[in-house]
């Protein structure tokens, strides 16, 4: 392991970029490592009045994690698309391996013990999501990607409009429209059962 | 739907259409779909389906995966580092542990069998750090049992608090559904779904509140709704327990929070001991909650009640319209705007709700706590008066809509109107002229009238015939019965009369009811000529309430449901042309419509399980106005609009027993909107009657109305043929109050009864060669059954418990016959309620029938007014479930038979104590059984129905039956037997009602 962990992570995005399968699973691990790492601060933060510090420091590991400063402004939302991408494998694959399919396949039912434990947001079922982006993908792809990368890559619709090489109005719409299709299909219609 | 290809085209469709919809307001959104749709009704489908999720789909990725990922990784990891605290199988003390549900950063929660109630529970372990102290557990348990205690259905019920190796649990209701976060988070509520859970929630808050609760962190995911739809606040007391030691100096109680403290105007001032040195920072109760603290809390001010109502209202706010009220990336800004920003419109969000819910949220939201709602019933009322409003603005819905008229929110109107009511000072109009116009004797009431519009006659009913009377000279004519109904028995009432002053409306009825419950079944409506000519029906199964102003229409109710009629209807003065106009569902009914002087809006009563309520709307349409909510209402006996524009309406005057007293009260009414514009105001001061059928002349200068006055008396008649026939029946006890008779003394000479002769009951005895009583014993309130023991020592009697009602079982009390204090004989056993009766002298028995639990059962067993509680005698089947605690028993005076009936229905059956088969006495139509006695030569009983004011009859055993005595204008009534068998002693009804006129009122 690197004692630079940022810059191994870089250039690995960059050969996972270029089709490099291998550079995928040297950089799960480390992912996972920087995820854990930002949830146990979290976790050490998870006291009252230490919400703003927290959600800063998230932001901070990611930008930390991906090395966005050393990038060129030019590469960066291409390269920031990519980060987009292995975000939303490795949630996904983590999601799987956690099981959270289990949960009858929808994100939306919290059930009573979850409730009772966890008393703020409910969980996000990455597995379901990434399904249903997929399905997104099959109608209309490039409303799929405008989330990949702006839910996953956390680019700004101005990045996200320069990668897609459309208008920002466009990515607006698109995401607008995305977030409701993909809350229905994620709701599975219906399933409401009240 | 997303699972096939979509056609490119199609998609672009679909897409362009939403986009275009977008930026439409929802009202205009789907008359364009429409529109733009062309008759495809399934592209209109989809775009209505995704615009649907656009307001909750608006938060919805907005925070980075990433920070989302690492908030689950976190709570997960805490979760698996915690030991389980309980293995399965384990016993705590009644929980049997069956299965971990999950754990968190709250604890862990076990599905767990209460092993003596046989229901599953949840279990939930609390972290030992938010256990800091013995104290704040103490106060936990405190607030989380009397939370629990209130078994409310809007509140998760804690069952049970323990502790488990030195760790906290919490058994409660195990309930299925999810979070109202998650709800409002994945899909748009349904219509008006906010208002429902809003106002489930708000009852819940109410019910705590006035136990002095304060839940301290209502926020979306602390109210769970069940999968039936019901919402429950979960976790009181916990916010307080989870709090950082020092950070909320809230103490408990905070403050008195009874109805009154508020409704006053009084806001209690909490003192705040200056949290102040506390920064912003350490106020809040949990991670994430930040977003729904009140200004108070933020500040680390002491909390009280208002708290909730303001985190209530960010929920309120947040069901109505998917969006916070309040947004901020992070704690400290959210705290900030909450502190100093007023929330975006919601119906800029919104557009479907309603004017008037800014109002609330902005009530509820009020930064200072003297400004917000003060208290959780203040607010239920606001949002049930705005589901009224909406329930009637989509009168296409009405019959959908349930409406339940919350009690709760009804007593807050109720105790506003009451404090209108005492500060204005009674202004009695002295110079009323009243005249008595018919002069009815007490058995024959006059039951209803109408005074004609011009003032010279009146129409009328009593248990004989219609009348019409001209008041000038006082000549009356009989109105002969229509044909059709002349072989059968009806009861008349009369409404109104047509304008022209030529005919009345009156309304035929099933005979026998209680005219309070009188309904279009059976009804038929008429109009009655005054000179001449056949009464006419024009309707059937309707029961007419009123004729509009110009007298082209007339109002009638039908489709009778639990509370009575469901529907008003329209139809032509010649009974042609029926509409329907308004109706409701089968929880409430409708009726007693009458029209405005200008003809504009109407008035008319709604009845639901909380009582009536006098309601007025525009016949165009627009807000129902709730002119007397149902706790006035439900003393209201009689109610008139005059033509003046002044309601007019006779309160019952708040009274524990004795007689009723009404008097008038006027109310000015706006012409245009319907709304009260003065204060009530008191218009007689008369005591001891009551008004009904409330009429007003055309120039409104007279009023007729029958004024009626109720009391119970004791008569005594002389018994012949056998005990099947009475002779010479007399008033007997001559005072003006409420007598029953209880029983006879043992020589025959004299009648034990109740009497509220001296404000309150107590038990008397009179001879028959005297006219006045002695008293046994006064305050004799819940005492029953009561019996002369067969010795003709001791009164014995049932006492109720005060809280009347099966929850406690009855005592058995004796007082010497020549007076005294009563002495527990005693405890009945069953909590079904029992009954006493005694033999008569050679045997001596007395006993009690106690209905087993299951009420299948009789159990009788012998007692003794002195010794107490002797052996069983016999056990009875009886032969079917009884039916509620409207039982019947009484003992054959030579102590060798029951009669028993399981309730008012019957069946009679004569039972053995001897062990002889047992007997059906057949009686035909003998319902509304109230109460039975035994003749006294045990070949017949005395029984009493609750037909005809109070039918006693003579019933031999073999089941032939002979009416002895009706009692009009009464409820029920007693036929008791002296021992001799020579004297029957008969509850009868004394007062009586007339027709009065009244002007210069």
């Amino acid at each position: 392991m690197s004692t630079n962990p940022t810059h191994e992570v870089t250039s690995l995005l960059h050969a996972w970029g270029r089709g490099d399968e291998e550079a995928l699973q040297k950089l799960v691990p480390l992912v996972y490592r920087e995820l854990r790492q930002a949830a146990r601060r979290y976790m050490a933060g998870e006291r009252p009045g230490h919400l703003l510090q927290t959600t800063a420091l998230v932001n901070e590991t990611y930008l930390r994690l991906v090395g966005v400063r050393k990038v060129s402004w030019q590469n960066r939302a291409h390269f920031q698309a990519i980060c987009a991408q292995l975000m939303r494998r490795i949630l996904t694959d983590f999601a799987r391996a956690r099981g959270y399919q289990k949960r009858s396949g929808k994100v939306n039912r919290v059930t009573f013990t979850d409730a009772l434990l966890i008393a703020s947001q409910s969980e996000m079922d990455f597995a379901a999501l990434d399904a249903a982006m997929k399905r997104l993908a099959e109608v209309d792809a490039r409303k799929s990607r405008v989330v990949e990368m702006r839910f996953f890559g956390g680019l700004t619709v101005q990045e996200s409009a320069e990668v897609l090489k459309v208008s920002q109005d466009t990515v607006m719409r698109d995401w607008k429209m995305a977030k409701a299709w993909l809350m229905r299909e994620l709701n599975g219609e219906g399933h409401r059962g009240t | 739907m997303g699972k096939g290809i979509v056609e490119p085209d199609r998609w672009r469709q679909v897409e362009q259409l939403y986009h275009s919809a977008l930026r439409l307001t929802a009202e205009e959104r789907s008359g364009f779909l429409k529109n733009e749709c062309r008759g495809d009704a399934k592209l209109c489908e989809e775009v209505e389906s995704l615009l649907a999720y656009e307001s909750s789909a608006k938060e919805f990725m907005e925070v980075p995966a990433f920070e989302v990922a690492v908030k689950q990784i976190a709570r997960r990891e805490t979760s698996e580092n915690q030991a389980d605290p309980v293995a399965i199988g384990e016993t705590l003390r009644r929980f049997r542990i069956l299965e971990k549900l999950g754990s968190g950063g709250m604890g862990v929660v076990y599905k767990a069998e209460d092993i003596r109630l046989h229901r599953t529970v949840a279990l939930k372990f609390l972290p030992k750090r938010l256990v800091r102290d013995p104290e704040s557990l103490e106060r936990f348990e405190r607030e989380a049992h009397a939370a629990s205690a209130l078994n409310h259905p809007n509140i998760c019920t804690v069952y049970d608090i323990g502790e488990h190796e030195g760790q906290t649990f919490i058994a409660m209701e195990l309930l299925e559904g999810q979070t109202l976060e998650r709800l409002i988070r994945t899909q748009p509520l349904k219509k008006e779904e906010w208002l429902t859970f809003g106002i489930q929630i708000t009852e819940g808050l109410r019910a705590a509140h006035l136990k002095g609760i304060i839940h301290r962190d209502i926020k979306p995911s602390n109210i769970f709704v069940t999968i039936d739809g019901q919402s429950k606040i979960l976790d009181f007391g916990l916010a307080k327990l989870a709090s950082p030691a020092g950070t909320s100096n809230d103490s408990y109680p905070q403050y008195d929070l009874e109805e009154e403290n508020c409704t006053q105007g009084v806001s209690p001032e909490t003192v705040s001991s200056a949290a102040s040195h506390l920064s912003i920072s350490l106020t809040g109760v949990a991670m994430g909650t930040a977003g729904y603290m009140s200004p108070e809390q933020i500040r680390g001010e002491k909390l009280d009640a208002r708290t909730d109502i303001f985190s209530f209202g960010l929920v309120l706010y947040e069901m109505a319209t998917g969006q916070r009220a309040f947004k901020g990336d992070t704690g400290p800004a959210l705290q900030e705007a909450i502190l100093t920003q007023t929330p975006s419109p919601a119906r800029g969000v919104n557009p479907e709700l309603p004017a008037k819910f800014e109002e609330i949220i902005g009530k509820a939201l009020e930064k200072d706590r003297v400004a917000r709602y003060q208290t959780a019933s203040e607010i239920l009322s606001a949002l049930e008066i705005l589901r009224q409003e909406i329930e009637l603005k989509h009168p296409a819905r009405w019959r959908e809509v349930i409406i339940a008229v919350v009690v709760a929110g009804i007593i807050a109107i109720a105790t506003f109107w009451f404090a209108k009511h005492q500060s204005a000072s009674p202004q009695v109009a002295i110079n009323l002229k009243l005249q008595q116009l018919t002069a009815n004797s007490s058995e024959n009431r006059v039951t209803n009238g109408a005074i004609s519009p011009d003032g010279k006659y009146l129409a009328y009913i009593d248990p004989k015939g219609m009348y019409v009377k001209l008041i000038e000279t006082g000549e009356t004519q009989t109105i002969p019965q229509p044909d059709a109904l002349r072989s059968k028995k009806v009861d008349w009432d009369i409404f109104s009369w047509f304008p022209d002053g030529r005919s009345f409306l009156a309304n035929a009825h099933p005979p026998g009811e209680d005219e309070t419950t009188w309904t279009s079944q059976g009804s038929s409506v008429w109009a009655v000529p005054v000179s001449g000519g056949a009464p006419r029906k024009l309707r059937d199964e309707a029961y007419a309430y009123s004729i509009s102003r110009d007298g082209s229409t007339i109002s009638f109710g039908t489709s009778t449901g639990k509370f009575g009629d469901r529907e008003i209807w329209l139809m032509r003065s010649d009974g042609e042309q029926a509409r329907k106009f308004y109706d409701t569902d089968e929880n409430s009914a409708i009726g007693g419509l009458l029209w405005s002087p200008n003809g504009q809006r109407v008035i008319y009563v709604r009845t639901d399980e909380s009582g009536n309520a006098l309601v007025g709307r525009d016949l165009k349409g627009g807000p129902l106005t709730m002119l007397l909510p149902a706790l006035v209402m439900n003393d209201v006996t009689d109610y008139s609009w005059l033509p003046d524009g002044r309601l007019i309406y006779s309160l019952r005057e708040p009274q524990a027993i004795g007689r009723s007293s009404c008097n008038y009260w006027v109310m000015r009414l706006d012409a245009r909107t319907g709304e009260p514009i003065e204060k009530p105001r008191r218009l007689t001061n008369w005591g001891g009657s009551c008004m009904s059928s409330t009429s007003a002349t055309a120039d409104g200068k007279k009023l007729t109305f029958s004024k009626w006055t109720d009391g119970s008396t004791v008569f005594v008649a002389d018994l012949d043929a056998g005990g099947s026939h009475i002779i010479n029946p007399r008033h007997f006890t001559l005072d003006e109050g409420f007598d029953y008779p209880q029983d006879w003394t043992a020589d025959g000479k004299a009648i034990v009864f109740l009497s509220n002769r001296a404000a309150q009951f107590g038990i008397y005895k009179q001879s028959l060669n005297k006219d006045s009583p002695e008293v046994i014993f006064a305050g004799a309130a819940n005492y029953r059954d009561i019996r002369v023991s067969p010795d003709g020592k001791w009164v014995i009697s049932i006492v109720d418990p005060k809280s009347t009602g099966p929850s406690e079982p009855g005592k058995i009390m004796r007082v010497p016959i020549t007076g005294g204090s009563p002495e527990l004989i005693f405890r009945a056993e069953a909590h079904v309620p029992s009954h006493i009766f005694c033999a008569r002298p050679p045997s001596f028995l007395c006993a009690i029938a106690e209905a087993t639990e299951d009420r299948k059962q009789l159990i009788i067993t012998s007692f003794d007014p002195v010794k107490g509680r002797g052996t069983e005698l016999a056990r009875f089947d009886f032969g079917r479930d009884m039916n509620g605690d409207g039982w019947l028993c009484d003992i054959s005076p030579d102590g060798t038979r029951l009669a028993v009936s399981p309730g008012p229905e019957g069946p009679i059956r004569i039972l053995s104590l001897r062990g002889q088969p047992a007997q059906v006495v057949k009686v035909k139509e003998l319902n509304k059984m109230l109460i039975l006695y035994w003749a006294a030569d045990g070949k017949g009983l005395y029984v009493s129905n609750g037909i005809h004011g109070g039918t006693l009859s003579h019933v031999d055993l073999q089941g032939h039956a002979q009416v002895l005595w009706e009692n009009y204008g009464g409820n029920w009534t007693i036929g008791l037997p002296s021992r001799d068998g020579r004297h029957l002693a008969i509850q009868g009804e004394t007062g009586g009602s007339n027709i009065w006129t009244m002007e210069n009122f």
